[in-house]
């Protein structure tokens, strides 16, 4: 049922936010750190789990694309240009810390995108599995499907958004949730069919 | 099938009526593709695959509180270089705070006509809208069953559920009181539809107001006062601009109500008449090579929730070509009939 929303949406807009951005005053800021804060603040806690490093990056993140707002003239997706450009900033610290020790953007990320089974609940395509044994199955996906499961279905962004931010094609963003997906659903199936085996 | 191809995934994840259907949304998306499924089993691997994608996983977001974020947020404004202090660019300051002034009180106002917008839908009024091509089915307060068809709209007083106006078009099956023989309204730009229990079918769609009743009694009453009482089977056709109003005889079976199965069933029906039941659903224009073409009679059902199933249904009831560009269809003659 679409009940009208459209004002609300407008308002808070991308395009409103970066508009009144981009003049400089601290409505305008305030107005795109209350909605984005959140938002990288999760997503850089789940690329480093660290928080320390997570709001220090993000604070002089804030401060730089203040500074930087009038160089960056036609920003056409304002939150893929947000997640990318804290992502880079956030790695490029993170490697920094490890200096004595270099190491790959891979290796980095190897054990980021750790899911709970507190933050995770089950709906019907996968209800013969526990949330448990679901966030072991997502956790054992690779990186990269860990990390577009997460900008889907966390964070909410579309396929071409998430093509932007992790510089794949679409096409490949759809094989990736595929794949990633038939893997959980392949799995609740074979749970169903044990449950069934079980009764008899 | 000559378009075998193009039912990827894309093509399903980027049809809304498709992800109603994965998230067991709409009654009419449901039957329609479980019909699809079943009639065409050599895509069951995609579509499951498009199902997983549409319901994916329900994470339970943890964000920061929002004392967090005002926290984050006081720390970090006096960092920024907000203010200017040169007598220089006092000045061009001075200007700019005008500009913010400005700006400021824009978002103020955009904010309070939010509330109010907010309050009004919320409180006191209820609208229902619907999307080109979406069709909704809807259960009022008091039991009536209202089909909502695309591009239409329904709003009600909350606390007055029986008196409704409407944009576009819509089916009614009004649930009668008999203890107090509470009446229903349907008001639109032409006239005013009063009923007591009964099904009916409202179209207010190319400047005027066409009323068919299926079962029960309704009366009109149109804006200059006049009352006309109608039986079933009966379909009335007024305008405001034009003041004429017309009685005629329908077959129930034909045309008239019968999108709302998710279907346009046609009997010898000319294709420019059913152009124009596609014209008003998904808000297009359609464009003929030539006139001739206007007159092919069409037969049979065609599915109304998907554009493309549509044209591709059209195409095939009567040989011609339908070209789809930007919100203009063109219809031609097939070079292969």
């Amino acid at each position: 049922m679409a009940v009208e929303h459209v004002k609300f949406m407008e308002l808070h807009s991308d395009e409103t936010i970066w508009y009144f951005f981009k003049k400089g005053e601290a409505n305008g800021f305030s107005l795109l750190f209350k909605k984005y804060y959140p938002q990288l603040h999760v997503y850089g806690l789940k690329l480093s789990n660290n928080q320390e490093i997570t709001e220090d990056c993000l604070q002089n993140f804030f401060i730089q694309l203040f500074e930087d707002r009038e160089k960056e003239n036609s920003i056409k997706n304002l939150k893929a240009y947000l997640f990318v450009s804290f992502k880079r900033r956030l790695i490029k610290q993170l490697q920094k810390n490890q200096k004595n020790l270099p190491i790959s953007e891979a290796q980095l990320f190897k054990t980021n995108f750790t899911f709970s089974a507190e933050e995770i609940s089950i709906h019907q395509e996968i209800q013969f599995l526990c949330t448990s044994t679901l966030a072991n199955l997502i956790n054992n996906l690779s990186p990269r499907q860990k990390e577009v499961l997460y900008l889907k279905y966390y964070s909410g962004m579309n396929s071409s958004d998430i093509a932007e931010v992790m510089d794949m094609n679409y096409q490949s963003v759809l094989n990736v949730l595929q794949k990633a997906l038939s893997k959980l659903r392949k799995a609740s199936e074979n749970q169903q069919i044990k449950n069934i085996l079980k009764k008899s | 099938m000559d378009n075998k191809h193009k039912f990827d995934l894309q093509y399903f994840l980027t049809d809304a009526s498709f992800k109603n259907w994965a998230k067991g949304l709409n009654k009419n998306d449901i039957t329609y593709w479980n019909n699809w499924i079943q009639s065409h089993p050599e895509y069951l691997e995609t579509v499951e695959n498009a199902k997983s994608i549409v319901t994916g996983i329900n994470f339970n977001q943890n964000y920061p509180s929002s004392d967090k974020v005002n926290n984050a947020l006081s720390e970090i404004l006096p960092k920024l270089d907000i203010d200017s202090s040169t007598n220089k660019k006092t000045k061009k300051s001075r200007s700019l705070n005008s500009v913010i002034f400005t700006s400021a009180a824009a978002v103020l106002l955009v904010l309070i006509s939010y509330t109010s917008f907010a309050y009004f839908t919320n409180q006191s009024t209820t609208i229902h809208k619907t999307n080109f091509g979406e069709i909704i089915d809807l259960k009022l307060p008091d039991g009536t069953s209202v089909v909502l068809n695309g591009n239409s709209e329904i709003s009600y007083e909350n606390d007055n559920p029986r008196l409704l106006h409407l944009k576009g078009e819509a089916y009614f099956k009004v649930k009668p009181i008999p203890s107090t023989n509470a009446k229903f309204w349907v008001v639109t730009n032409d006239l005013k539809v009063e009923v007591l229990g009964t099904q009916f079918h409202v179209n207010t769609r190319k400047q005027k107001t066409n009323v068919v009743l299926d079962e029960g009694s309704i009366h009109l009453e149109f804006k200059n006062g006049e009352v006309t009482k109608m039986i079933p089977g009966e379909m009335v056709s007024f305008s405001n601009d034009s003041e004429k109003l017309v009685h005629k005889k329908v077959d129930i079976k034909t045309p008239y109500a019968l999108w709302r199965g998710g279907t346009y069933a046609f009997n010898e029906i000319p294709l420019e008449d059913v152009m124009l039941n596609l014209e008003s659903t998904y808000g297009l224009e359609v464009e003929y090579s030539s006139d001739s073409l206007k007159q092919i009679p069409i037969s049979g059902g065609i599915p109304n929730q998907n554009l493309k199933i549509c044209i591709a249904a059209i195409e095939k009831a009567t040989g011609t070509r339908i070209i789809n560009k930007g919100n203009i269809l063109r219809v031609q003659e097939n070079p292969i009939y």
